[in-house]
């Protein structure tokens, strides 16, 4: 049974990979070194055009030659790859996790195979990455899924049609679902969206917590909007639902979360230009046009928001910082002119060592409930984001 | 106004013994048979003797003290003796020393410590030292108990007999009744002091008891006893201004250029025409000492300092050596392989300076997850607490292990089953407290620490790089027989090829991978004729006859052959 598929994909992955296979034994016959190459994901091969909006990839390749080193690693991408196919055939689908599994289960049943095994997940999963680099397709390509994490989604005039595997079409209108959320799916291409109404912005927060609080509160019945939690750093689901609102509803985005470098380089950058680790698929899975509508650092000023000096003693905080100084040496993104803005945020934390959380919005009116929805509203109306 | 008193020596000393080493029940057991030892092995090589110890520590009933149990520490040499006369002054007065400020590598300095051990079995146990004693002109042996007499610090001789002591000629025992309480491993571990001990005195034998353990025995491995370095002059950059003027007071009208020359070594007329080069006012050099004012003494000195001047001699400070610490290195266990540097002598804050190092790796002791065993030592003697604020950790700590081929946490000790032991030898070692347990971290001296470890450390990197040469090439034909026919396998399967294909591209692919097994080989045998080179070097140092190099050598060739023949399956 075919998969709804995630994009219109010109690649046939199985032929691909036969004609893979067919040049490497080849070439073993000619007794010349087979090779792979996979698109180069990290921040060095990171190219970014802010009318693009999004990080692509640059022409780097990682290039494995077979030799006495490199033997293993290509044997484990055959044997990956041979069950990849079959899942394909068959219509299965399965997480990374279960795909350790399987593998260990086929080294079980075949001594042969023992010097394969994987001595942890992440030596599997570094495989299947190099696959889907390696063809230039997404792991859901290859049937291979993950967990589909955050994007909890309120609203009064979002309607979502959902083609399933099988043609049928399942329509949800998120107003009716009480106080139950909708979440996208990491495949979001097979969504249609429309408004009931005219939906005047969606929000993205941060913490689910508080995107919970302000839906409770009557934030979107009050507002004819989209209010999403992201629940840290967006997985792949969230992020490409957020391109699918962007691409089919045109409506402005906002990102609510901390100020604090994490937040900026991991949470907000991921969501709106993607990531190195992902070059291959960031078109389908940003959304440029989020905004950051706070906490800004004027915002610590203007509402007197409670913050706190970084502690560098503290390894992850630390590490924030570096990253944060690296992001700015290296990474397209905050380097584009069109960014200076956020890069502006990332240099002023840096300078000043504080962090500030977006729930301490709650402190400016304690007796008001509804005080963080006025501010959110107020920023949104003055236009104070960048 | 509160009446002001003069306490004794004795009696600063017997309330303040957790300075010098008693400042727990464990620590004070250690520290009593680490006093009694350091005089022994000290008379013994004053008299050329070879030591043979008999060391006994093992619990005998409870203690007094809440927690601990009453230890007996016996220690008996075969050394030259003590004088019935001198028996009080040796174990029964503080400060009583042969070596105080002698500017000698003896193990024992002030006079502190046996007299401090005798102070401790007193007020936990109620008597002092129990000792036998004989020298070579005494017929019988005498035998008594000695006490301090803490209010005038004096030692008191009580039950003194004459006895007949075995066949014995000459030597000393003691015997201690203390409170406290035994660890036998681990850094305040007896046997870790016993085996440092072994380790640093090649010329020691040692049969001990330790706790319900029987009796063992070390051999020795150096029939040479250590020739204690004469005292010699002093090295004029040990001095500071003021030590230099008062130096100056002993030569009276001596003129200057002479009292330099005859009050301090390594001074000669050549180096009196640099001084005056590098500012000594000219005038001032056939002036006598007496004359010249204080401004004078001042420029003086600083041009001396400011001239480069030969090492103090190398006869000030001494060596276990690289041939006896190899030898040595094998009494604690079954070694791998190992490498020892003695670095030359030199100056580190003003004061000569001798730094050795040995490095083993074991194969029945220690593990690959662990840290590796640091024995310290100074002046061979084994310091076994307070690691972490000694020069000698810092030194270690500081070094990069990753590149000699070890595991290491950031600036920690590297990981392995490896016995690292460092030895400063010094006749001026500048310690952080009385109870000479930690060697203050200078600067000078832990960049010299380091350079020892790191001559070492390369050294002991031709042994592991060749062994990892090893392990790689086993790999890569380990590689190479598992995954190649599995990656021919799925290949022929994805691409739909039959079996003539297979035959073709598992021929092929031998033939790339074993192109790169020879390049493999080849490094190996590049990494073992590097070793083998080091070890004919060292072998040459420490006189092994060419026919042992010659069988190891044969064994590493029948090694490479077995993996040519690998390679060739």
């Amino acid at each position: 049974m075919a998969l709804i598929k995630v994009r219109e994909l010109r690649l046939d992955i199985p032929k691909e990979a036969r004609n893979l296979a067919e040049r490497m034994l080849k070439d073993l016959e000619n007794s010349k070194r087979p090779y792979l190459e996979a698109v180069k994901t990290s921040l060095d091969n990171s190219e970014y055009n802010s009318k693009v909006g999004y990080l692509t990839p640059g022409d780097k390749v990682v290039r494995t030659e077979l030799n006495v080193s490199s033997v293993q690693k290509l044997a484990r991408v055959v044997f990956m790859l041979e069950i990849l196919l079959r899942n394909l055939d068959i219509g299965a689908v399965n997480t990374k996790r279960e795909l350790y599994y399987i593998c260990k289960g086929l080294i079980k049943g075949n001594t042969r195979y023992k010097p394969l095994d994987f001595d942890g997940q992440d030596e599997s999963d570094s495989i299947i990455d190099f696959i889907g680099d390696m063809l230039e397709v997404y792991r859901e390509e290859l049937n291979c899924f993950a967990n589909d994490r955050g994007g909890q989604t309120y609203s009064q005039q979002l309607l979502v049609t959902e083609t399933l595997a099988d043609g049928e079409k399942a329509n949800i209108d998120l107003s009716t679902l009480g106080t139950s959320p909708f979440q996208p799916k990491n495949k979001p291409q097979s969504l249609k969206l429309k408004a009931k109404k005219k939906i005047d912005f969606c929000l993205v927060v941060e913490s689910e917590g508080t995107a919970g609080t302000l839906q409770a509160m009557g934030f979107t019945k009050r507002n004819n909007c989209i209010l999403m939690g992201a629940q840290g750093v967006p997985s792949n689901g969230v992020r490409g639902w957020c391109k699918l609102i962007e691409n089919q509803l045109d409506v402005p985005m906002y990102f609510f979360g901390d100020l604090d470098a994490y937040t900026m380089q991991n949470i907000f950058r991921t969501l709106k230009a993607g990531s190195a680790a992902s070059l291959i698929r960031n078109g389908d899975f940003s959304a440029p046009n989020v905004r950051f509508l706070g906490v800004l650092p004027t915002d610590i000023k203007k509402y007197d928001l409670p913050h706190y000096q970084v502690k560098e003693s503290d390894p992850q905080e630390a590490r924030a910082l570096k990253k944060a100084k690296d992001a700015l040496e290296n990474d397209p993104f905050f380097k584009d002119k069109k960014n200076k803005n956020l890069s502006d945020v990332l240099r002023w934390l840096i300078k000043e060592k504080i962090r500030c959380e977006q729930q301490s919005y709650f402190s400016v009116d304690p007796n008001d409930p509804i005080k963080t929805e006025k501010i959110i509203l107020e920023k949104i109306r003055k236009g104070d984001y960048l | 106004m509160s009446k002001i008193t003069k306490s004794s020596t004795a009696e600063y000393f017997a309330k303040n013994l957790q300075q010098v080493g008693f400042s727990s029940p464990l620590k004070a057991v250690l520290t009593t048979l680490k006093e009694a030892v350091d005089n022994s092995l000290d008379a013994c090589e004053q008299q050329e003797i070879l030591p043979d110890l008999e060391i006994e520590v093992i619990k005998v009933g409870t203690g007094s003290t809440k927690n601990t149990d009453l230890i007996k520490i016996v220690v008996e040499d075969n050394g030259p003796g003590i004088d019935a006369d001198d028996l009080a002054k040796v174990f029964g007065e503080y400060l009583a020393s042969s070596k105080f400020g002698k500017g000698q590598c003896s193990r024992g300095q002030q006079g502190i410590g046996i007299s401090a051990a005798t102070t401790w079995a007193q007020m936990t146990n109620a008597k002092g030292v129990q000792v036998v004693s004989k020298t070579k002109n005494m017929k019988k042996a005498i035998s008594a108990q000695v006490d301090v007499d803490i209010k005038t610090n004096t030692g008191i001789v009580k039950n003194k007999e004459m006895i007949d002591w075995k066949n014995k000629t000459n030597g000393v025992r003691v015997e201690f009744l203390i409170d406290g309480r035994m660890q036998l491993n681990g850094d305040g571990g007896l046997l870790t002091y016993i085996e440092g001990t072994a380790l640093l005195n090649p010329h020691v034998a040692m049969r001990y008891k330790l706790a319900d353990d029987g009796w063992k025995k070390t051999d020795r491995v150096s029939t040479i006893s250590p020739d204690i370095p004469e005292a010699t002059l002093p090295h004029p950059h040990t001095f500071k201004l003021g030590e230099f003027i008062t130096h100056s007071t002993l030569y009276g009208k001596t003129a200057l250029s002479k009292f330099l020359k005859t009050g301090f070594s390594r001074i000669s007329d050549q180096s009196i025409k640099d001084f005056v080069k590098a500012g000594m006012p000219k005038n001032l050099v056939e002036k006598p000492v007496s004359a010249l004012s204080d401004e004078e003494f001042k420029k003086v000195f600083q041009a001396i300092q400011a001239t480069e001047l030969m090492a103090p001699s190398t006869r000030s400070v001494l060596t276990v050596g690289e041939d006896s610490l190899s030898k040595s290195i094998n009494r604690l266990g079954k070694v791998d392989f190992f490498s020892v540097m003695t670095r030359k002598p030199t100056i580190c804050d003003f004061k000569p300076v001798v730094v050795e190092v040995a490095l083993a790796r074991f194969i029945d002791r220690g593990d690959e997850q662990s840290p590796v065993q640091l024995l310290r030592f100074a002046n061979r003697v084994p310091l076994q607490f307070d690691k972490s604020g000694c020069a000698i950790t810092w030194a270690i700590e500081s070094v990069n292990w990753k590149s000699y081929g070890l595991g290491q946490p950031k600036e920690s000790l590297p990981f392995g089953p490896y016995v690292f032991a460092v030895s400063v030898v010094s006749p001026f070692i500048k310690f952080k407290n009385a109870s000479k347990e930690t060697i203050d971290a200078s600067e000078e001296l832990v960049e010299e620490i380091r350079r020892a470890l790191m001559q070492a450390g390369q050294k002991l990197s031709r042994h592991i790089k060749s062994e990892m040469k090893e392990a790689d090439l086993e790999r890569k034909l380990a590689h190479i027989e598992q995954f190649g026919p599995i990656l021919v396998e799925k290949l022929v399967l994805l691409a739909g090829a039959n079996d003539t294909r297979k035959k073709k591209a598992e021929e092929g692919l031998r033939k790339i991978l074993g192109r790169d097994s020879e390049e493999a080989i080849s490094q190996l045998e590049e990494a073992q004729s590097k070793l083998a080179a080091q070890n004919k070097k060292e072998a040459k140092k420490s006189g092994v006859p060419d026919e042992d190099i010659v069988a190891s050598e044969n064994e590493k060739a029948a090694k490479s052959k077995k993996t040519d023949k690998k390679k060739k399956k």
